[in-house]
């Protein structure tokens, strides 16, 4: 359909959607050491244990808050188009990698320790009215 | 590595210092010569004293250290330049204390000078991809520090704001400060969040500036009632997944890191100096926000974890209390010149030894600490001694 908006990832490779529309983050693992990254290290060194044939993997979508804050001024420097304030902090995935994430949600309600589960959802709209994906984290009922 | 007993002593000689402020009007060649031939004064050398020049910057671009000495004069000495993020002042003289030590040169210049973008600056220690997502914002990378600081120890929102207030009231005595006036603890909660918890007076304004010091041996100090002896000057970085979120590294849930480079930092120091936390009269701790103050002061080894801001409440910490921390105001009150500050620091302790810090002077103040901390991340620190 000519009218629909495209959408197009904030940057290649970090998530995929598998056939259920359900979206999962792509990263490494270390076959010598079990070391886990996120993102993905396309350069497959392990920098645990400087291995040099990393594993693709996929992870699973679900993790906890580890901290978070909410940013109310725009970040500096011209990198950042989506909204202020948005919430952000640290993820630890059930997979057992900790990722950096925005966080859906009222800040007020977000708290440390909290169930989240990953999303694909629009970081804002370019000049060309394309609309900018990335991923981040919501929290959910335990 | 040689003990202190191995290698010849090395002191620090002469001191200048701009005034930190925003200098929008003035190139960072004028405030920097200037400070330079202050030093020089001090210091009661001649500029062709001067063997060597370690000239420390982050945002000045090729050569800065050459553009600032030619506008003194040319004599064809080695001159190299540094950056090493919010350790880039105190990076300078760990290699000026070496090649005195060595006995490699007798009397080298260390400069350490900024002039910052305005605004909240974006490190350059974030990849594109997380700058895009909005992580690049450290106010909002040491509120997430903060955070687990606050969970792990029970510290309040109001112990991290009298951080801001002690240090606040310091710069207040110091005339070389960008804040000159002191604050309450009311103004400090009041004021702009920025990311909860931290408030806008929470977090270190950022400054121009320039800080110098000359670093020699024992036969070219012509005052030694004012030199003070460099104890020791250590530069450690992180091992594997120390997490720092403000340094652009983010921790292993698998493997956490066993070591804390600023804990690591602090032992190497004692040990090359010979002196404990319990020697140290004054201490510069890295204020970059108020809170980080609280865990640098526990992670250099003065107390326990969870104890700083009890004993902040008690005085310990005030000019006239147990151990004085950020007396000329830290990060907080004096300004955050990036290339300078870590200097800054090292010329506060240094003031201070020699008993001239005027209204803001510590009682009987014999040995201090400098550390500073940042992106890479790195931890540098400095002790300095007069005995």
């Amino acid at each position: 359909m000519a009218d629909e908006k495209r959408k197009i990832p904030f940057y290649e490779g970090m998530w995929t959607t598998t056939s259920d529309g359900e979206a999962r983050l792509l990263g490494s693992k270390c076959p010598s050491c079990g070391e886990l990254f996120f993102p993905r290290r396309d350069d497959g060194i392990c920098v645990r244990c400087q291995h040099e044939e990393l594993e693709n993997i996929e992870f699973g979508t679900q993790g906890r808050i580890m901290t978070f804050t909410s940013v109310m001024l725009p970040p500096a420097g011209g990198y950042y188009h989506g909204p202020v304030p948005f919430n952000f902090g640290l993820i630890d995935l059930d997979d057992g990698v900790r990722v950096e994430s925005q966080i859906g949600g009222a800040f007020e309600k977000l708290k440390v320790g909290m169930k989240v589960k990953l999303f694909i959802e629009t970081l804002y709209v370019d000049e060309e009215g394309n609309e900018v994906q990335a991923y981040l984290f919501q929290p959910i009922k335990e | 590595m040689k003990t202190t007993w191995q290698r010849r002593p090395v002191f620090v000689a002469g001191l200048g210092l701009s005034h930190f402020d925003y200098l929008p009007d003035v190139p960072p060649t004028q405030y920097a010569s200037k400070a330079i031939l202050h030093a020089l004064k001090d210091a009661e050398m001649e500029w062709q004293d001067i063997q060597a020049v370690f000239c420390g910057a982050c945002y000045l671009g090729v050569a800065i250290g050459h553009k600032i000495i030619k506008e003194i004069g040319l004599t064809g000495i080695p001159i190299v330049n540094i950056e090493n993020a919010c350790s880039t002042g105190a990076s300078a003289l760990r290699l000026a204390f070496q090649e005195v030590a060595a006995e490699i040169y007798d009397v080298v210049l260390v400069v350490g000078v900024e002039k910052n973008p305005k605004g909240a600056i974006p490190s350059k220690a974030f990849l594109d991809w997380e700058s895009q997502l909005g992580f690049n914002f450290q106010p909002g990378n040491y509120a997430l520090e903060t955070v687990k600081y606050m969970n792990r120890t029970g510290a309040t929102e109001e112990d991290i704001s009298l951080v801001t207030v002690k240090n606040r009231k310091n710069a207040s005595l110091n005339p070389n400060a960008r804040f000159q006036t002191p604050v309450t603890l009311e103004e400090v909660m009041r004021s702009r969040m920025v990311a909860p918890p931290l408030r806008l007076l929470h977090c270190c304004p950022l400054a121009d500036g320039a800080a110098v010091t000359i670093i020699c041996s024992q036969n070219k100090v012509k005052s030694l009632s004012r030199a003070v002896k460099v104890a020791a000057a250590v530069l450690r970085t992180a091992t594997y997944k120390e997490e720092y979120v403000p340094g652009g590294i983010i921790g292993s849930s698998k493997f956490p890191a066993t070591v804390n480079s600023a804990k690591a930092s602090a032992r190497e120091a004692y040990e090359m100096s010979g002196y404990g936390p319990e020697d140290i009269d004054v201490l510069q701790a890295y204020d970059t926000v108020s809170s980080s103050e609280l865990w640098d002061i526990e992670e250099l080894g003065f107390c326990r974890e969870g104890e700083a801001f009890r004993l902040l409440r008690e005085g310990a910490f005030d000019i006239d209390g147990k151990l004085p921390v950020n007396t000329d105001g830290g990060l907080m009150g004096r300004g955050h010149p990036m290339g300078a500050t870590g200097l800054g620091q090292i010329i506060e302790v240094v003031t201070q030894l020699r008993g001239e810090a005027g209204p803001r002077q510590v009682k009987r103040a014999r040995i201090g600490l400098a550390h500073a901390m940042g992106s890479g991340p790195n931890s540098t620190v400095t002790i300095l001694s007069k005995e």
